[in-house]
């Protein structure tokens, strides 16, 4: 920071146009920034209004059933609107996302704090932290043009021929008495490459970042006493490091509820892998959709009011769910590092 | 078996071979993470290189979408425009925001409510911006009935005194990009004010300045660079949105300079030629990311070496 200079107010406090433009600026100044506030509650305020009001109608007439129906017919007169397709969809991305992002994002922040030596870390977490700078239409692009066609010709198809035949527990049924097994039902339609899957992996690569970050912050935090006491007592390098992971649970924690709140939230990178299909499967294989995705592709063809409307509802239903999960994760890392 | 000789002497380790795999596995497992995540960013930057590189000829950026060989300038010129847009309504209100939470708000209930509400706004999927915006900017304003009405109303009459027309236009894109720039641009000169030490406050005040005098003369300056840092990064963020840009800005495939009209973006011409089976056009695509991600990582790597000791949140 340079050292600024400070030009003396002194002489100027005996001249009263002086202070009358210092009480000016003072108020100006104060009431400036209170504007700046009132227009950030403003653009909060404005948000929730713009949605509840076009979703008001859909709320009305569709009610609390869009929330336990799947079915989404938008043909004027038809007009049959249910969330949970898309829920299901932001669910089952976030979930897997969160399985596979979650232990690489520990241990890429345990190698960042506790493996690597000085040089290596720095370097190590700038590239990783490089990949949040990375928008999420490159990374759709990346997954629609090379991961997809990947995952399909090799990935899914092992795990296809892998898991196919094995099945462990009856879950349910098929349309046309079927039954369904688990864990065949999982690769159940075929390798597609456009599916709940390659959401879920696209997801996690973007996720990642933002979890190492975090995490490595609260590792760093791990006092250099209990370090040297377990060491002391005789613990391996990984049962200190284990005890460094239970003694920043919250903070990581927080980091997994936070990327889980990006991950609701994506849209272009998941709508350009995820296959763009209204319906749910238990098959990992299968298309589907998600709450932010159905706005990229049918926001701009709602062409009736009761359809716009329960668009405004998915909206609605999509900001509470990112909010709440924002929140949790917002009180967690504030528990851990007060301001 | 790898142990760590600085913090533990080899000499007092008498553990039995089980912990000792365990750990040397754990060593691994955990190298092995760190590799993966660096193998995923070198093989989406190598892959957007080598499929994007073949088209970056001169004609990239002096050409139209429509014209032969095919070009982008109108979309990296609808880029900047955006951005500028976004920051000229964005960065005032977050960096005012930022000046009353650290140097106006009390202390407590006041100071917890204005930092939730901009987590609130942090964590708003973007794509709702888009929505919103579209809803009360692009729409005709007759869409809404009651108070939201009103409002609407009169933001449409502010608009059309501003010379601001309906539809989808620039200036709806960079409101969109501006409301998400200002939860982030809050937060940087928030933490970057706070930074500066009170021994310069106390000094200023003693020589006789105001609250505002010691704001403008001494805080600010100091904290100047890392403000800035804060808005380069969250310009460099809504460079790369896409999603709230579908709404409002819609794209366009000549060339614009005025914002009352639909105006093209990188971010979005990439999505419309990944939709396409043109391979040409998916070259194209590639291409615009490569220029995209140069832009937006050389912006941010730089600002993040610049200011390696200023640490900035940006999550």
């Amino acid at each position: 920071m340079s050292e600024p200079t400070i030009r003396s107010p002194i002489a100027s406090g005996s001249n009263p146009w002086h202070r009358f433009f210092r009480g000016v600026l003072d108020r100006l100044t104060i009431g400036m920034s209170m504007g700046g506030v009132i227009m950030m509650f403003g653009i909060l305020l404005l948000i929730f209004a713009v949605l509840l009001n076009g979703a008001w109608m859909a709320i009305g007439h569709i009610g609390w059933k869009f929330f336990t129906t799947s079915t989404w017919n938008p043909v004027p007169g038809m007009d049959k609107y249910g969330v949970l397709a898309f829920a299901y969809g932001t669910a089952v991305t976030t979930l897997i996302a969160l399985l596979l992002a979650v232990p690489l994002s520990i241990g890429c922040a345990v190698f960042i704090t506790r493996i690597a030596p000085q040089w290596l870390a720095g370097p190590v977490s700038f590239l990783v932290e490089l990949l949040a700078a990375i928008p999420s239409v490159v990374y759709g692009l990346w997954g629609a043009f090379v991961m997809s066609p990947w995952l399909q010709t090799h990935f899914e198809m092992w795990m296809w021929k892998a898991l196919r035949n094995i099945k462990w527990i009856p879950v349910g049924h098929y349309p046309g008495h079927r039954t369904e097994y688990f864990p065949a039902n999982l690769v159940h339609g075929g390798p597609s490459g456009s599916d709940f899957l390659a959401g879920g992996l696209i997801l996690t690569i973007m996720i990642l970042p933002i979890i190492t970050a975090i995490t490595r912050d609260v590792l760093q935090q791990f006092p250099e006493e209990l370090e040297q006491g377990a060491y002391g007592l005789g613990a391996t390098w990984w049962q200190t490091t284990r005890l460094a992971l239970t003694y920043c649970r919250v903070g990581i924690f927080g980091a997994a509820v936070l990327g889980m709140a990006r991950a609701i939230g994506e849209t272009m990178a998941v709508v350009m892998v995820i296959g763009n299909t209204d319906r749910i499967s238990s098959s990992l294989f299968a298309g589907g959709q998600t709450m932010a995705g159905v706005f990229v592709n049918e926001f701009l063809e709602a062409d009736h009011p009761i359809y716009l409307s329960a668009m405004m509802y998915v909206a609605l239903t999509l900001l509470v769910s990112a909010l709440l999960t924002n929140l949790a994760a917002r009180v967690l890392l504030n528990r851990i590092a007060p301001a | 078996m790898p142990s760590d000789a600085t913090t533990t002497p080899r000499n007092f380790q008498h553990h039995e071979w089980g912990p000792r795999l365990i750990s040397g596995l754990a060593k691994i497992l955990c190298t092995a993470a760190a590799a993966v995540a660096l193998l995923l960013l070198f093989v989406i930057l190598g892959y957007m290189v080598w499929k994007g590189i073949g088209g970056l000829h001169w004609s990239f950026f002096t050409n139209l979408p429509l014209e032969e060989p095919m070009g982008m300038r109108n979309c990296i010129v609808g880029t900047i425009i955006l951005a500028a847009i976004a920051s000229l309504i964005g960065v005032p209100i977050g960096m005012l925001c930022g000046i009353y939470l650290a140097e106006y708000s009390p202390k407590g209930w006041s100071t917890a409510v204005i930092r939730l509400t901009l987590d609130v706004l942090a964590g708003t999927p973007t794509i709702l911006f888009g929505v919103v915006v579209y809803q009360i900017v692009v729409v005709r304003p007759q869409n809404f009935n009651g108070w939201v009405g009103h409002i609407s109303l009169w933001a449409h009459r502010v608009q059309s005194w501003l010379g601001i027309t309906n539809g989808y236009s620039g200036w709806a894109g960079g409101l969109a990009l501006a409301l998400i720039m200002v939860p982030i641009i809050a937060r940087a000169t928030e933490e970057m004010l706070r930074l500066v030490p009170l021994a310069h406050r106390e000094a200023s005040a003693g020589l006789g300045a105001s609250k505002a005098e010691t704001l403008w003369r001494v805080v600010l300056p100091t904290a100047k660079a890392g403000i800035i840092t804060g808005i380069m990064l969250a310009i460099a963020r809504v460079a790369g949105e896409t999603a709230p840009l579908f709404f409002t800005a819609f794209g366009n495939d000549t060339m614009v300079y005025n914002p009352n009209r639909q105006m093209p973006s990188l971010t979005e011409q990439i999505y419309n030629y990944s939709q396409s089976d043109d391979p040409h056009w998916r070259a194209q695509a590639w291409t615009a990311s490569l220029v995209l991600v140069s832009m937006v990582l050389v912006f941010s790597a730089a600002v993040r070496i610049a200011t390696r000791k200023r640490r900035i949140r940006t999550h």
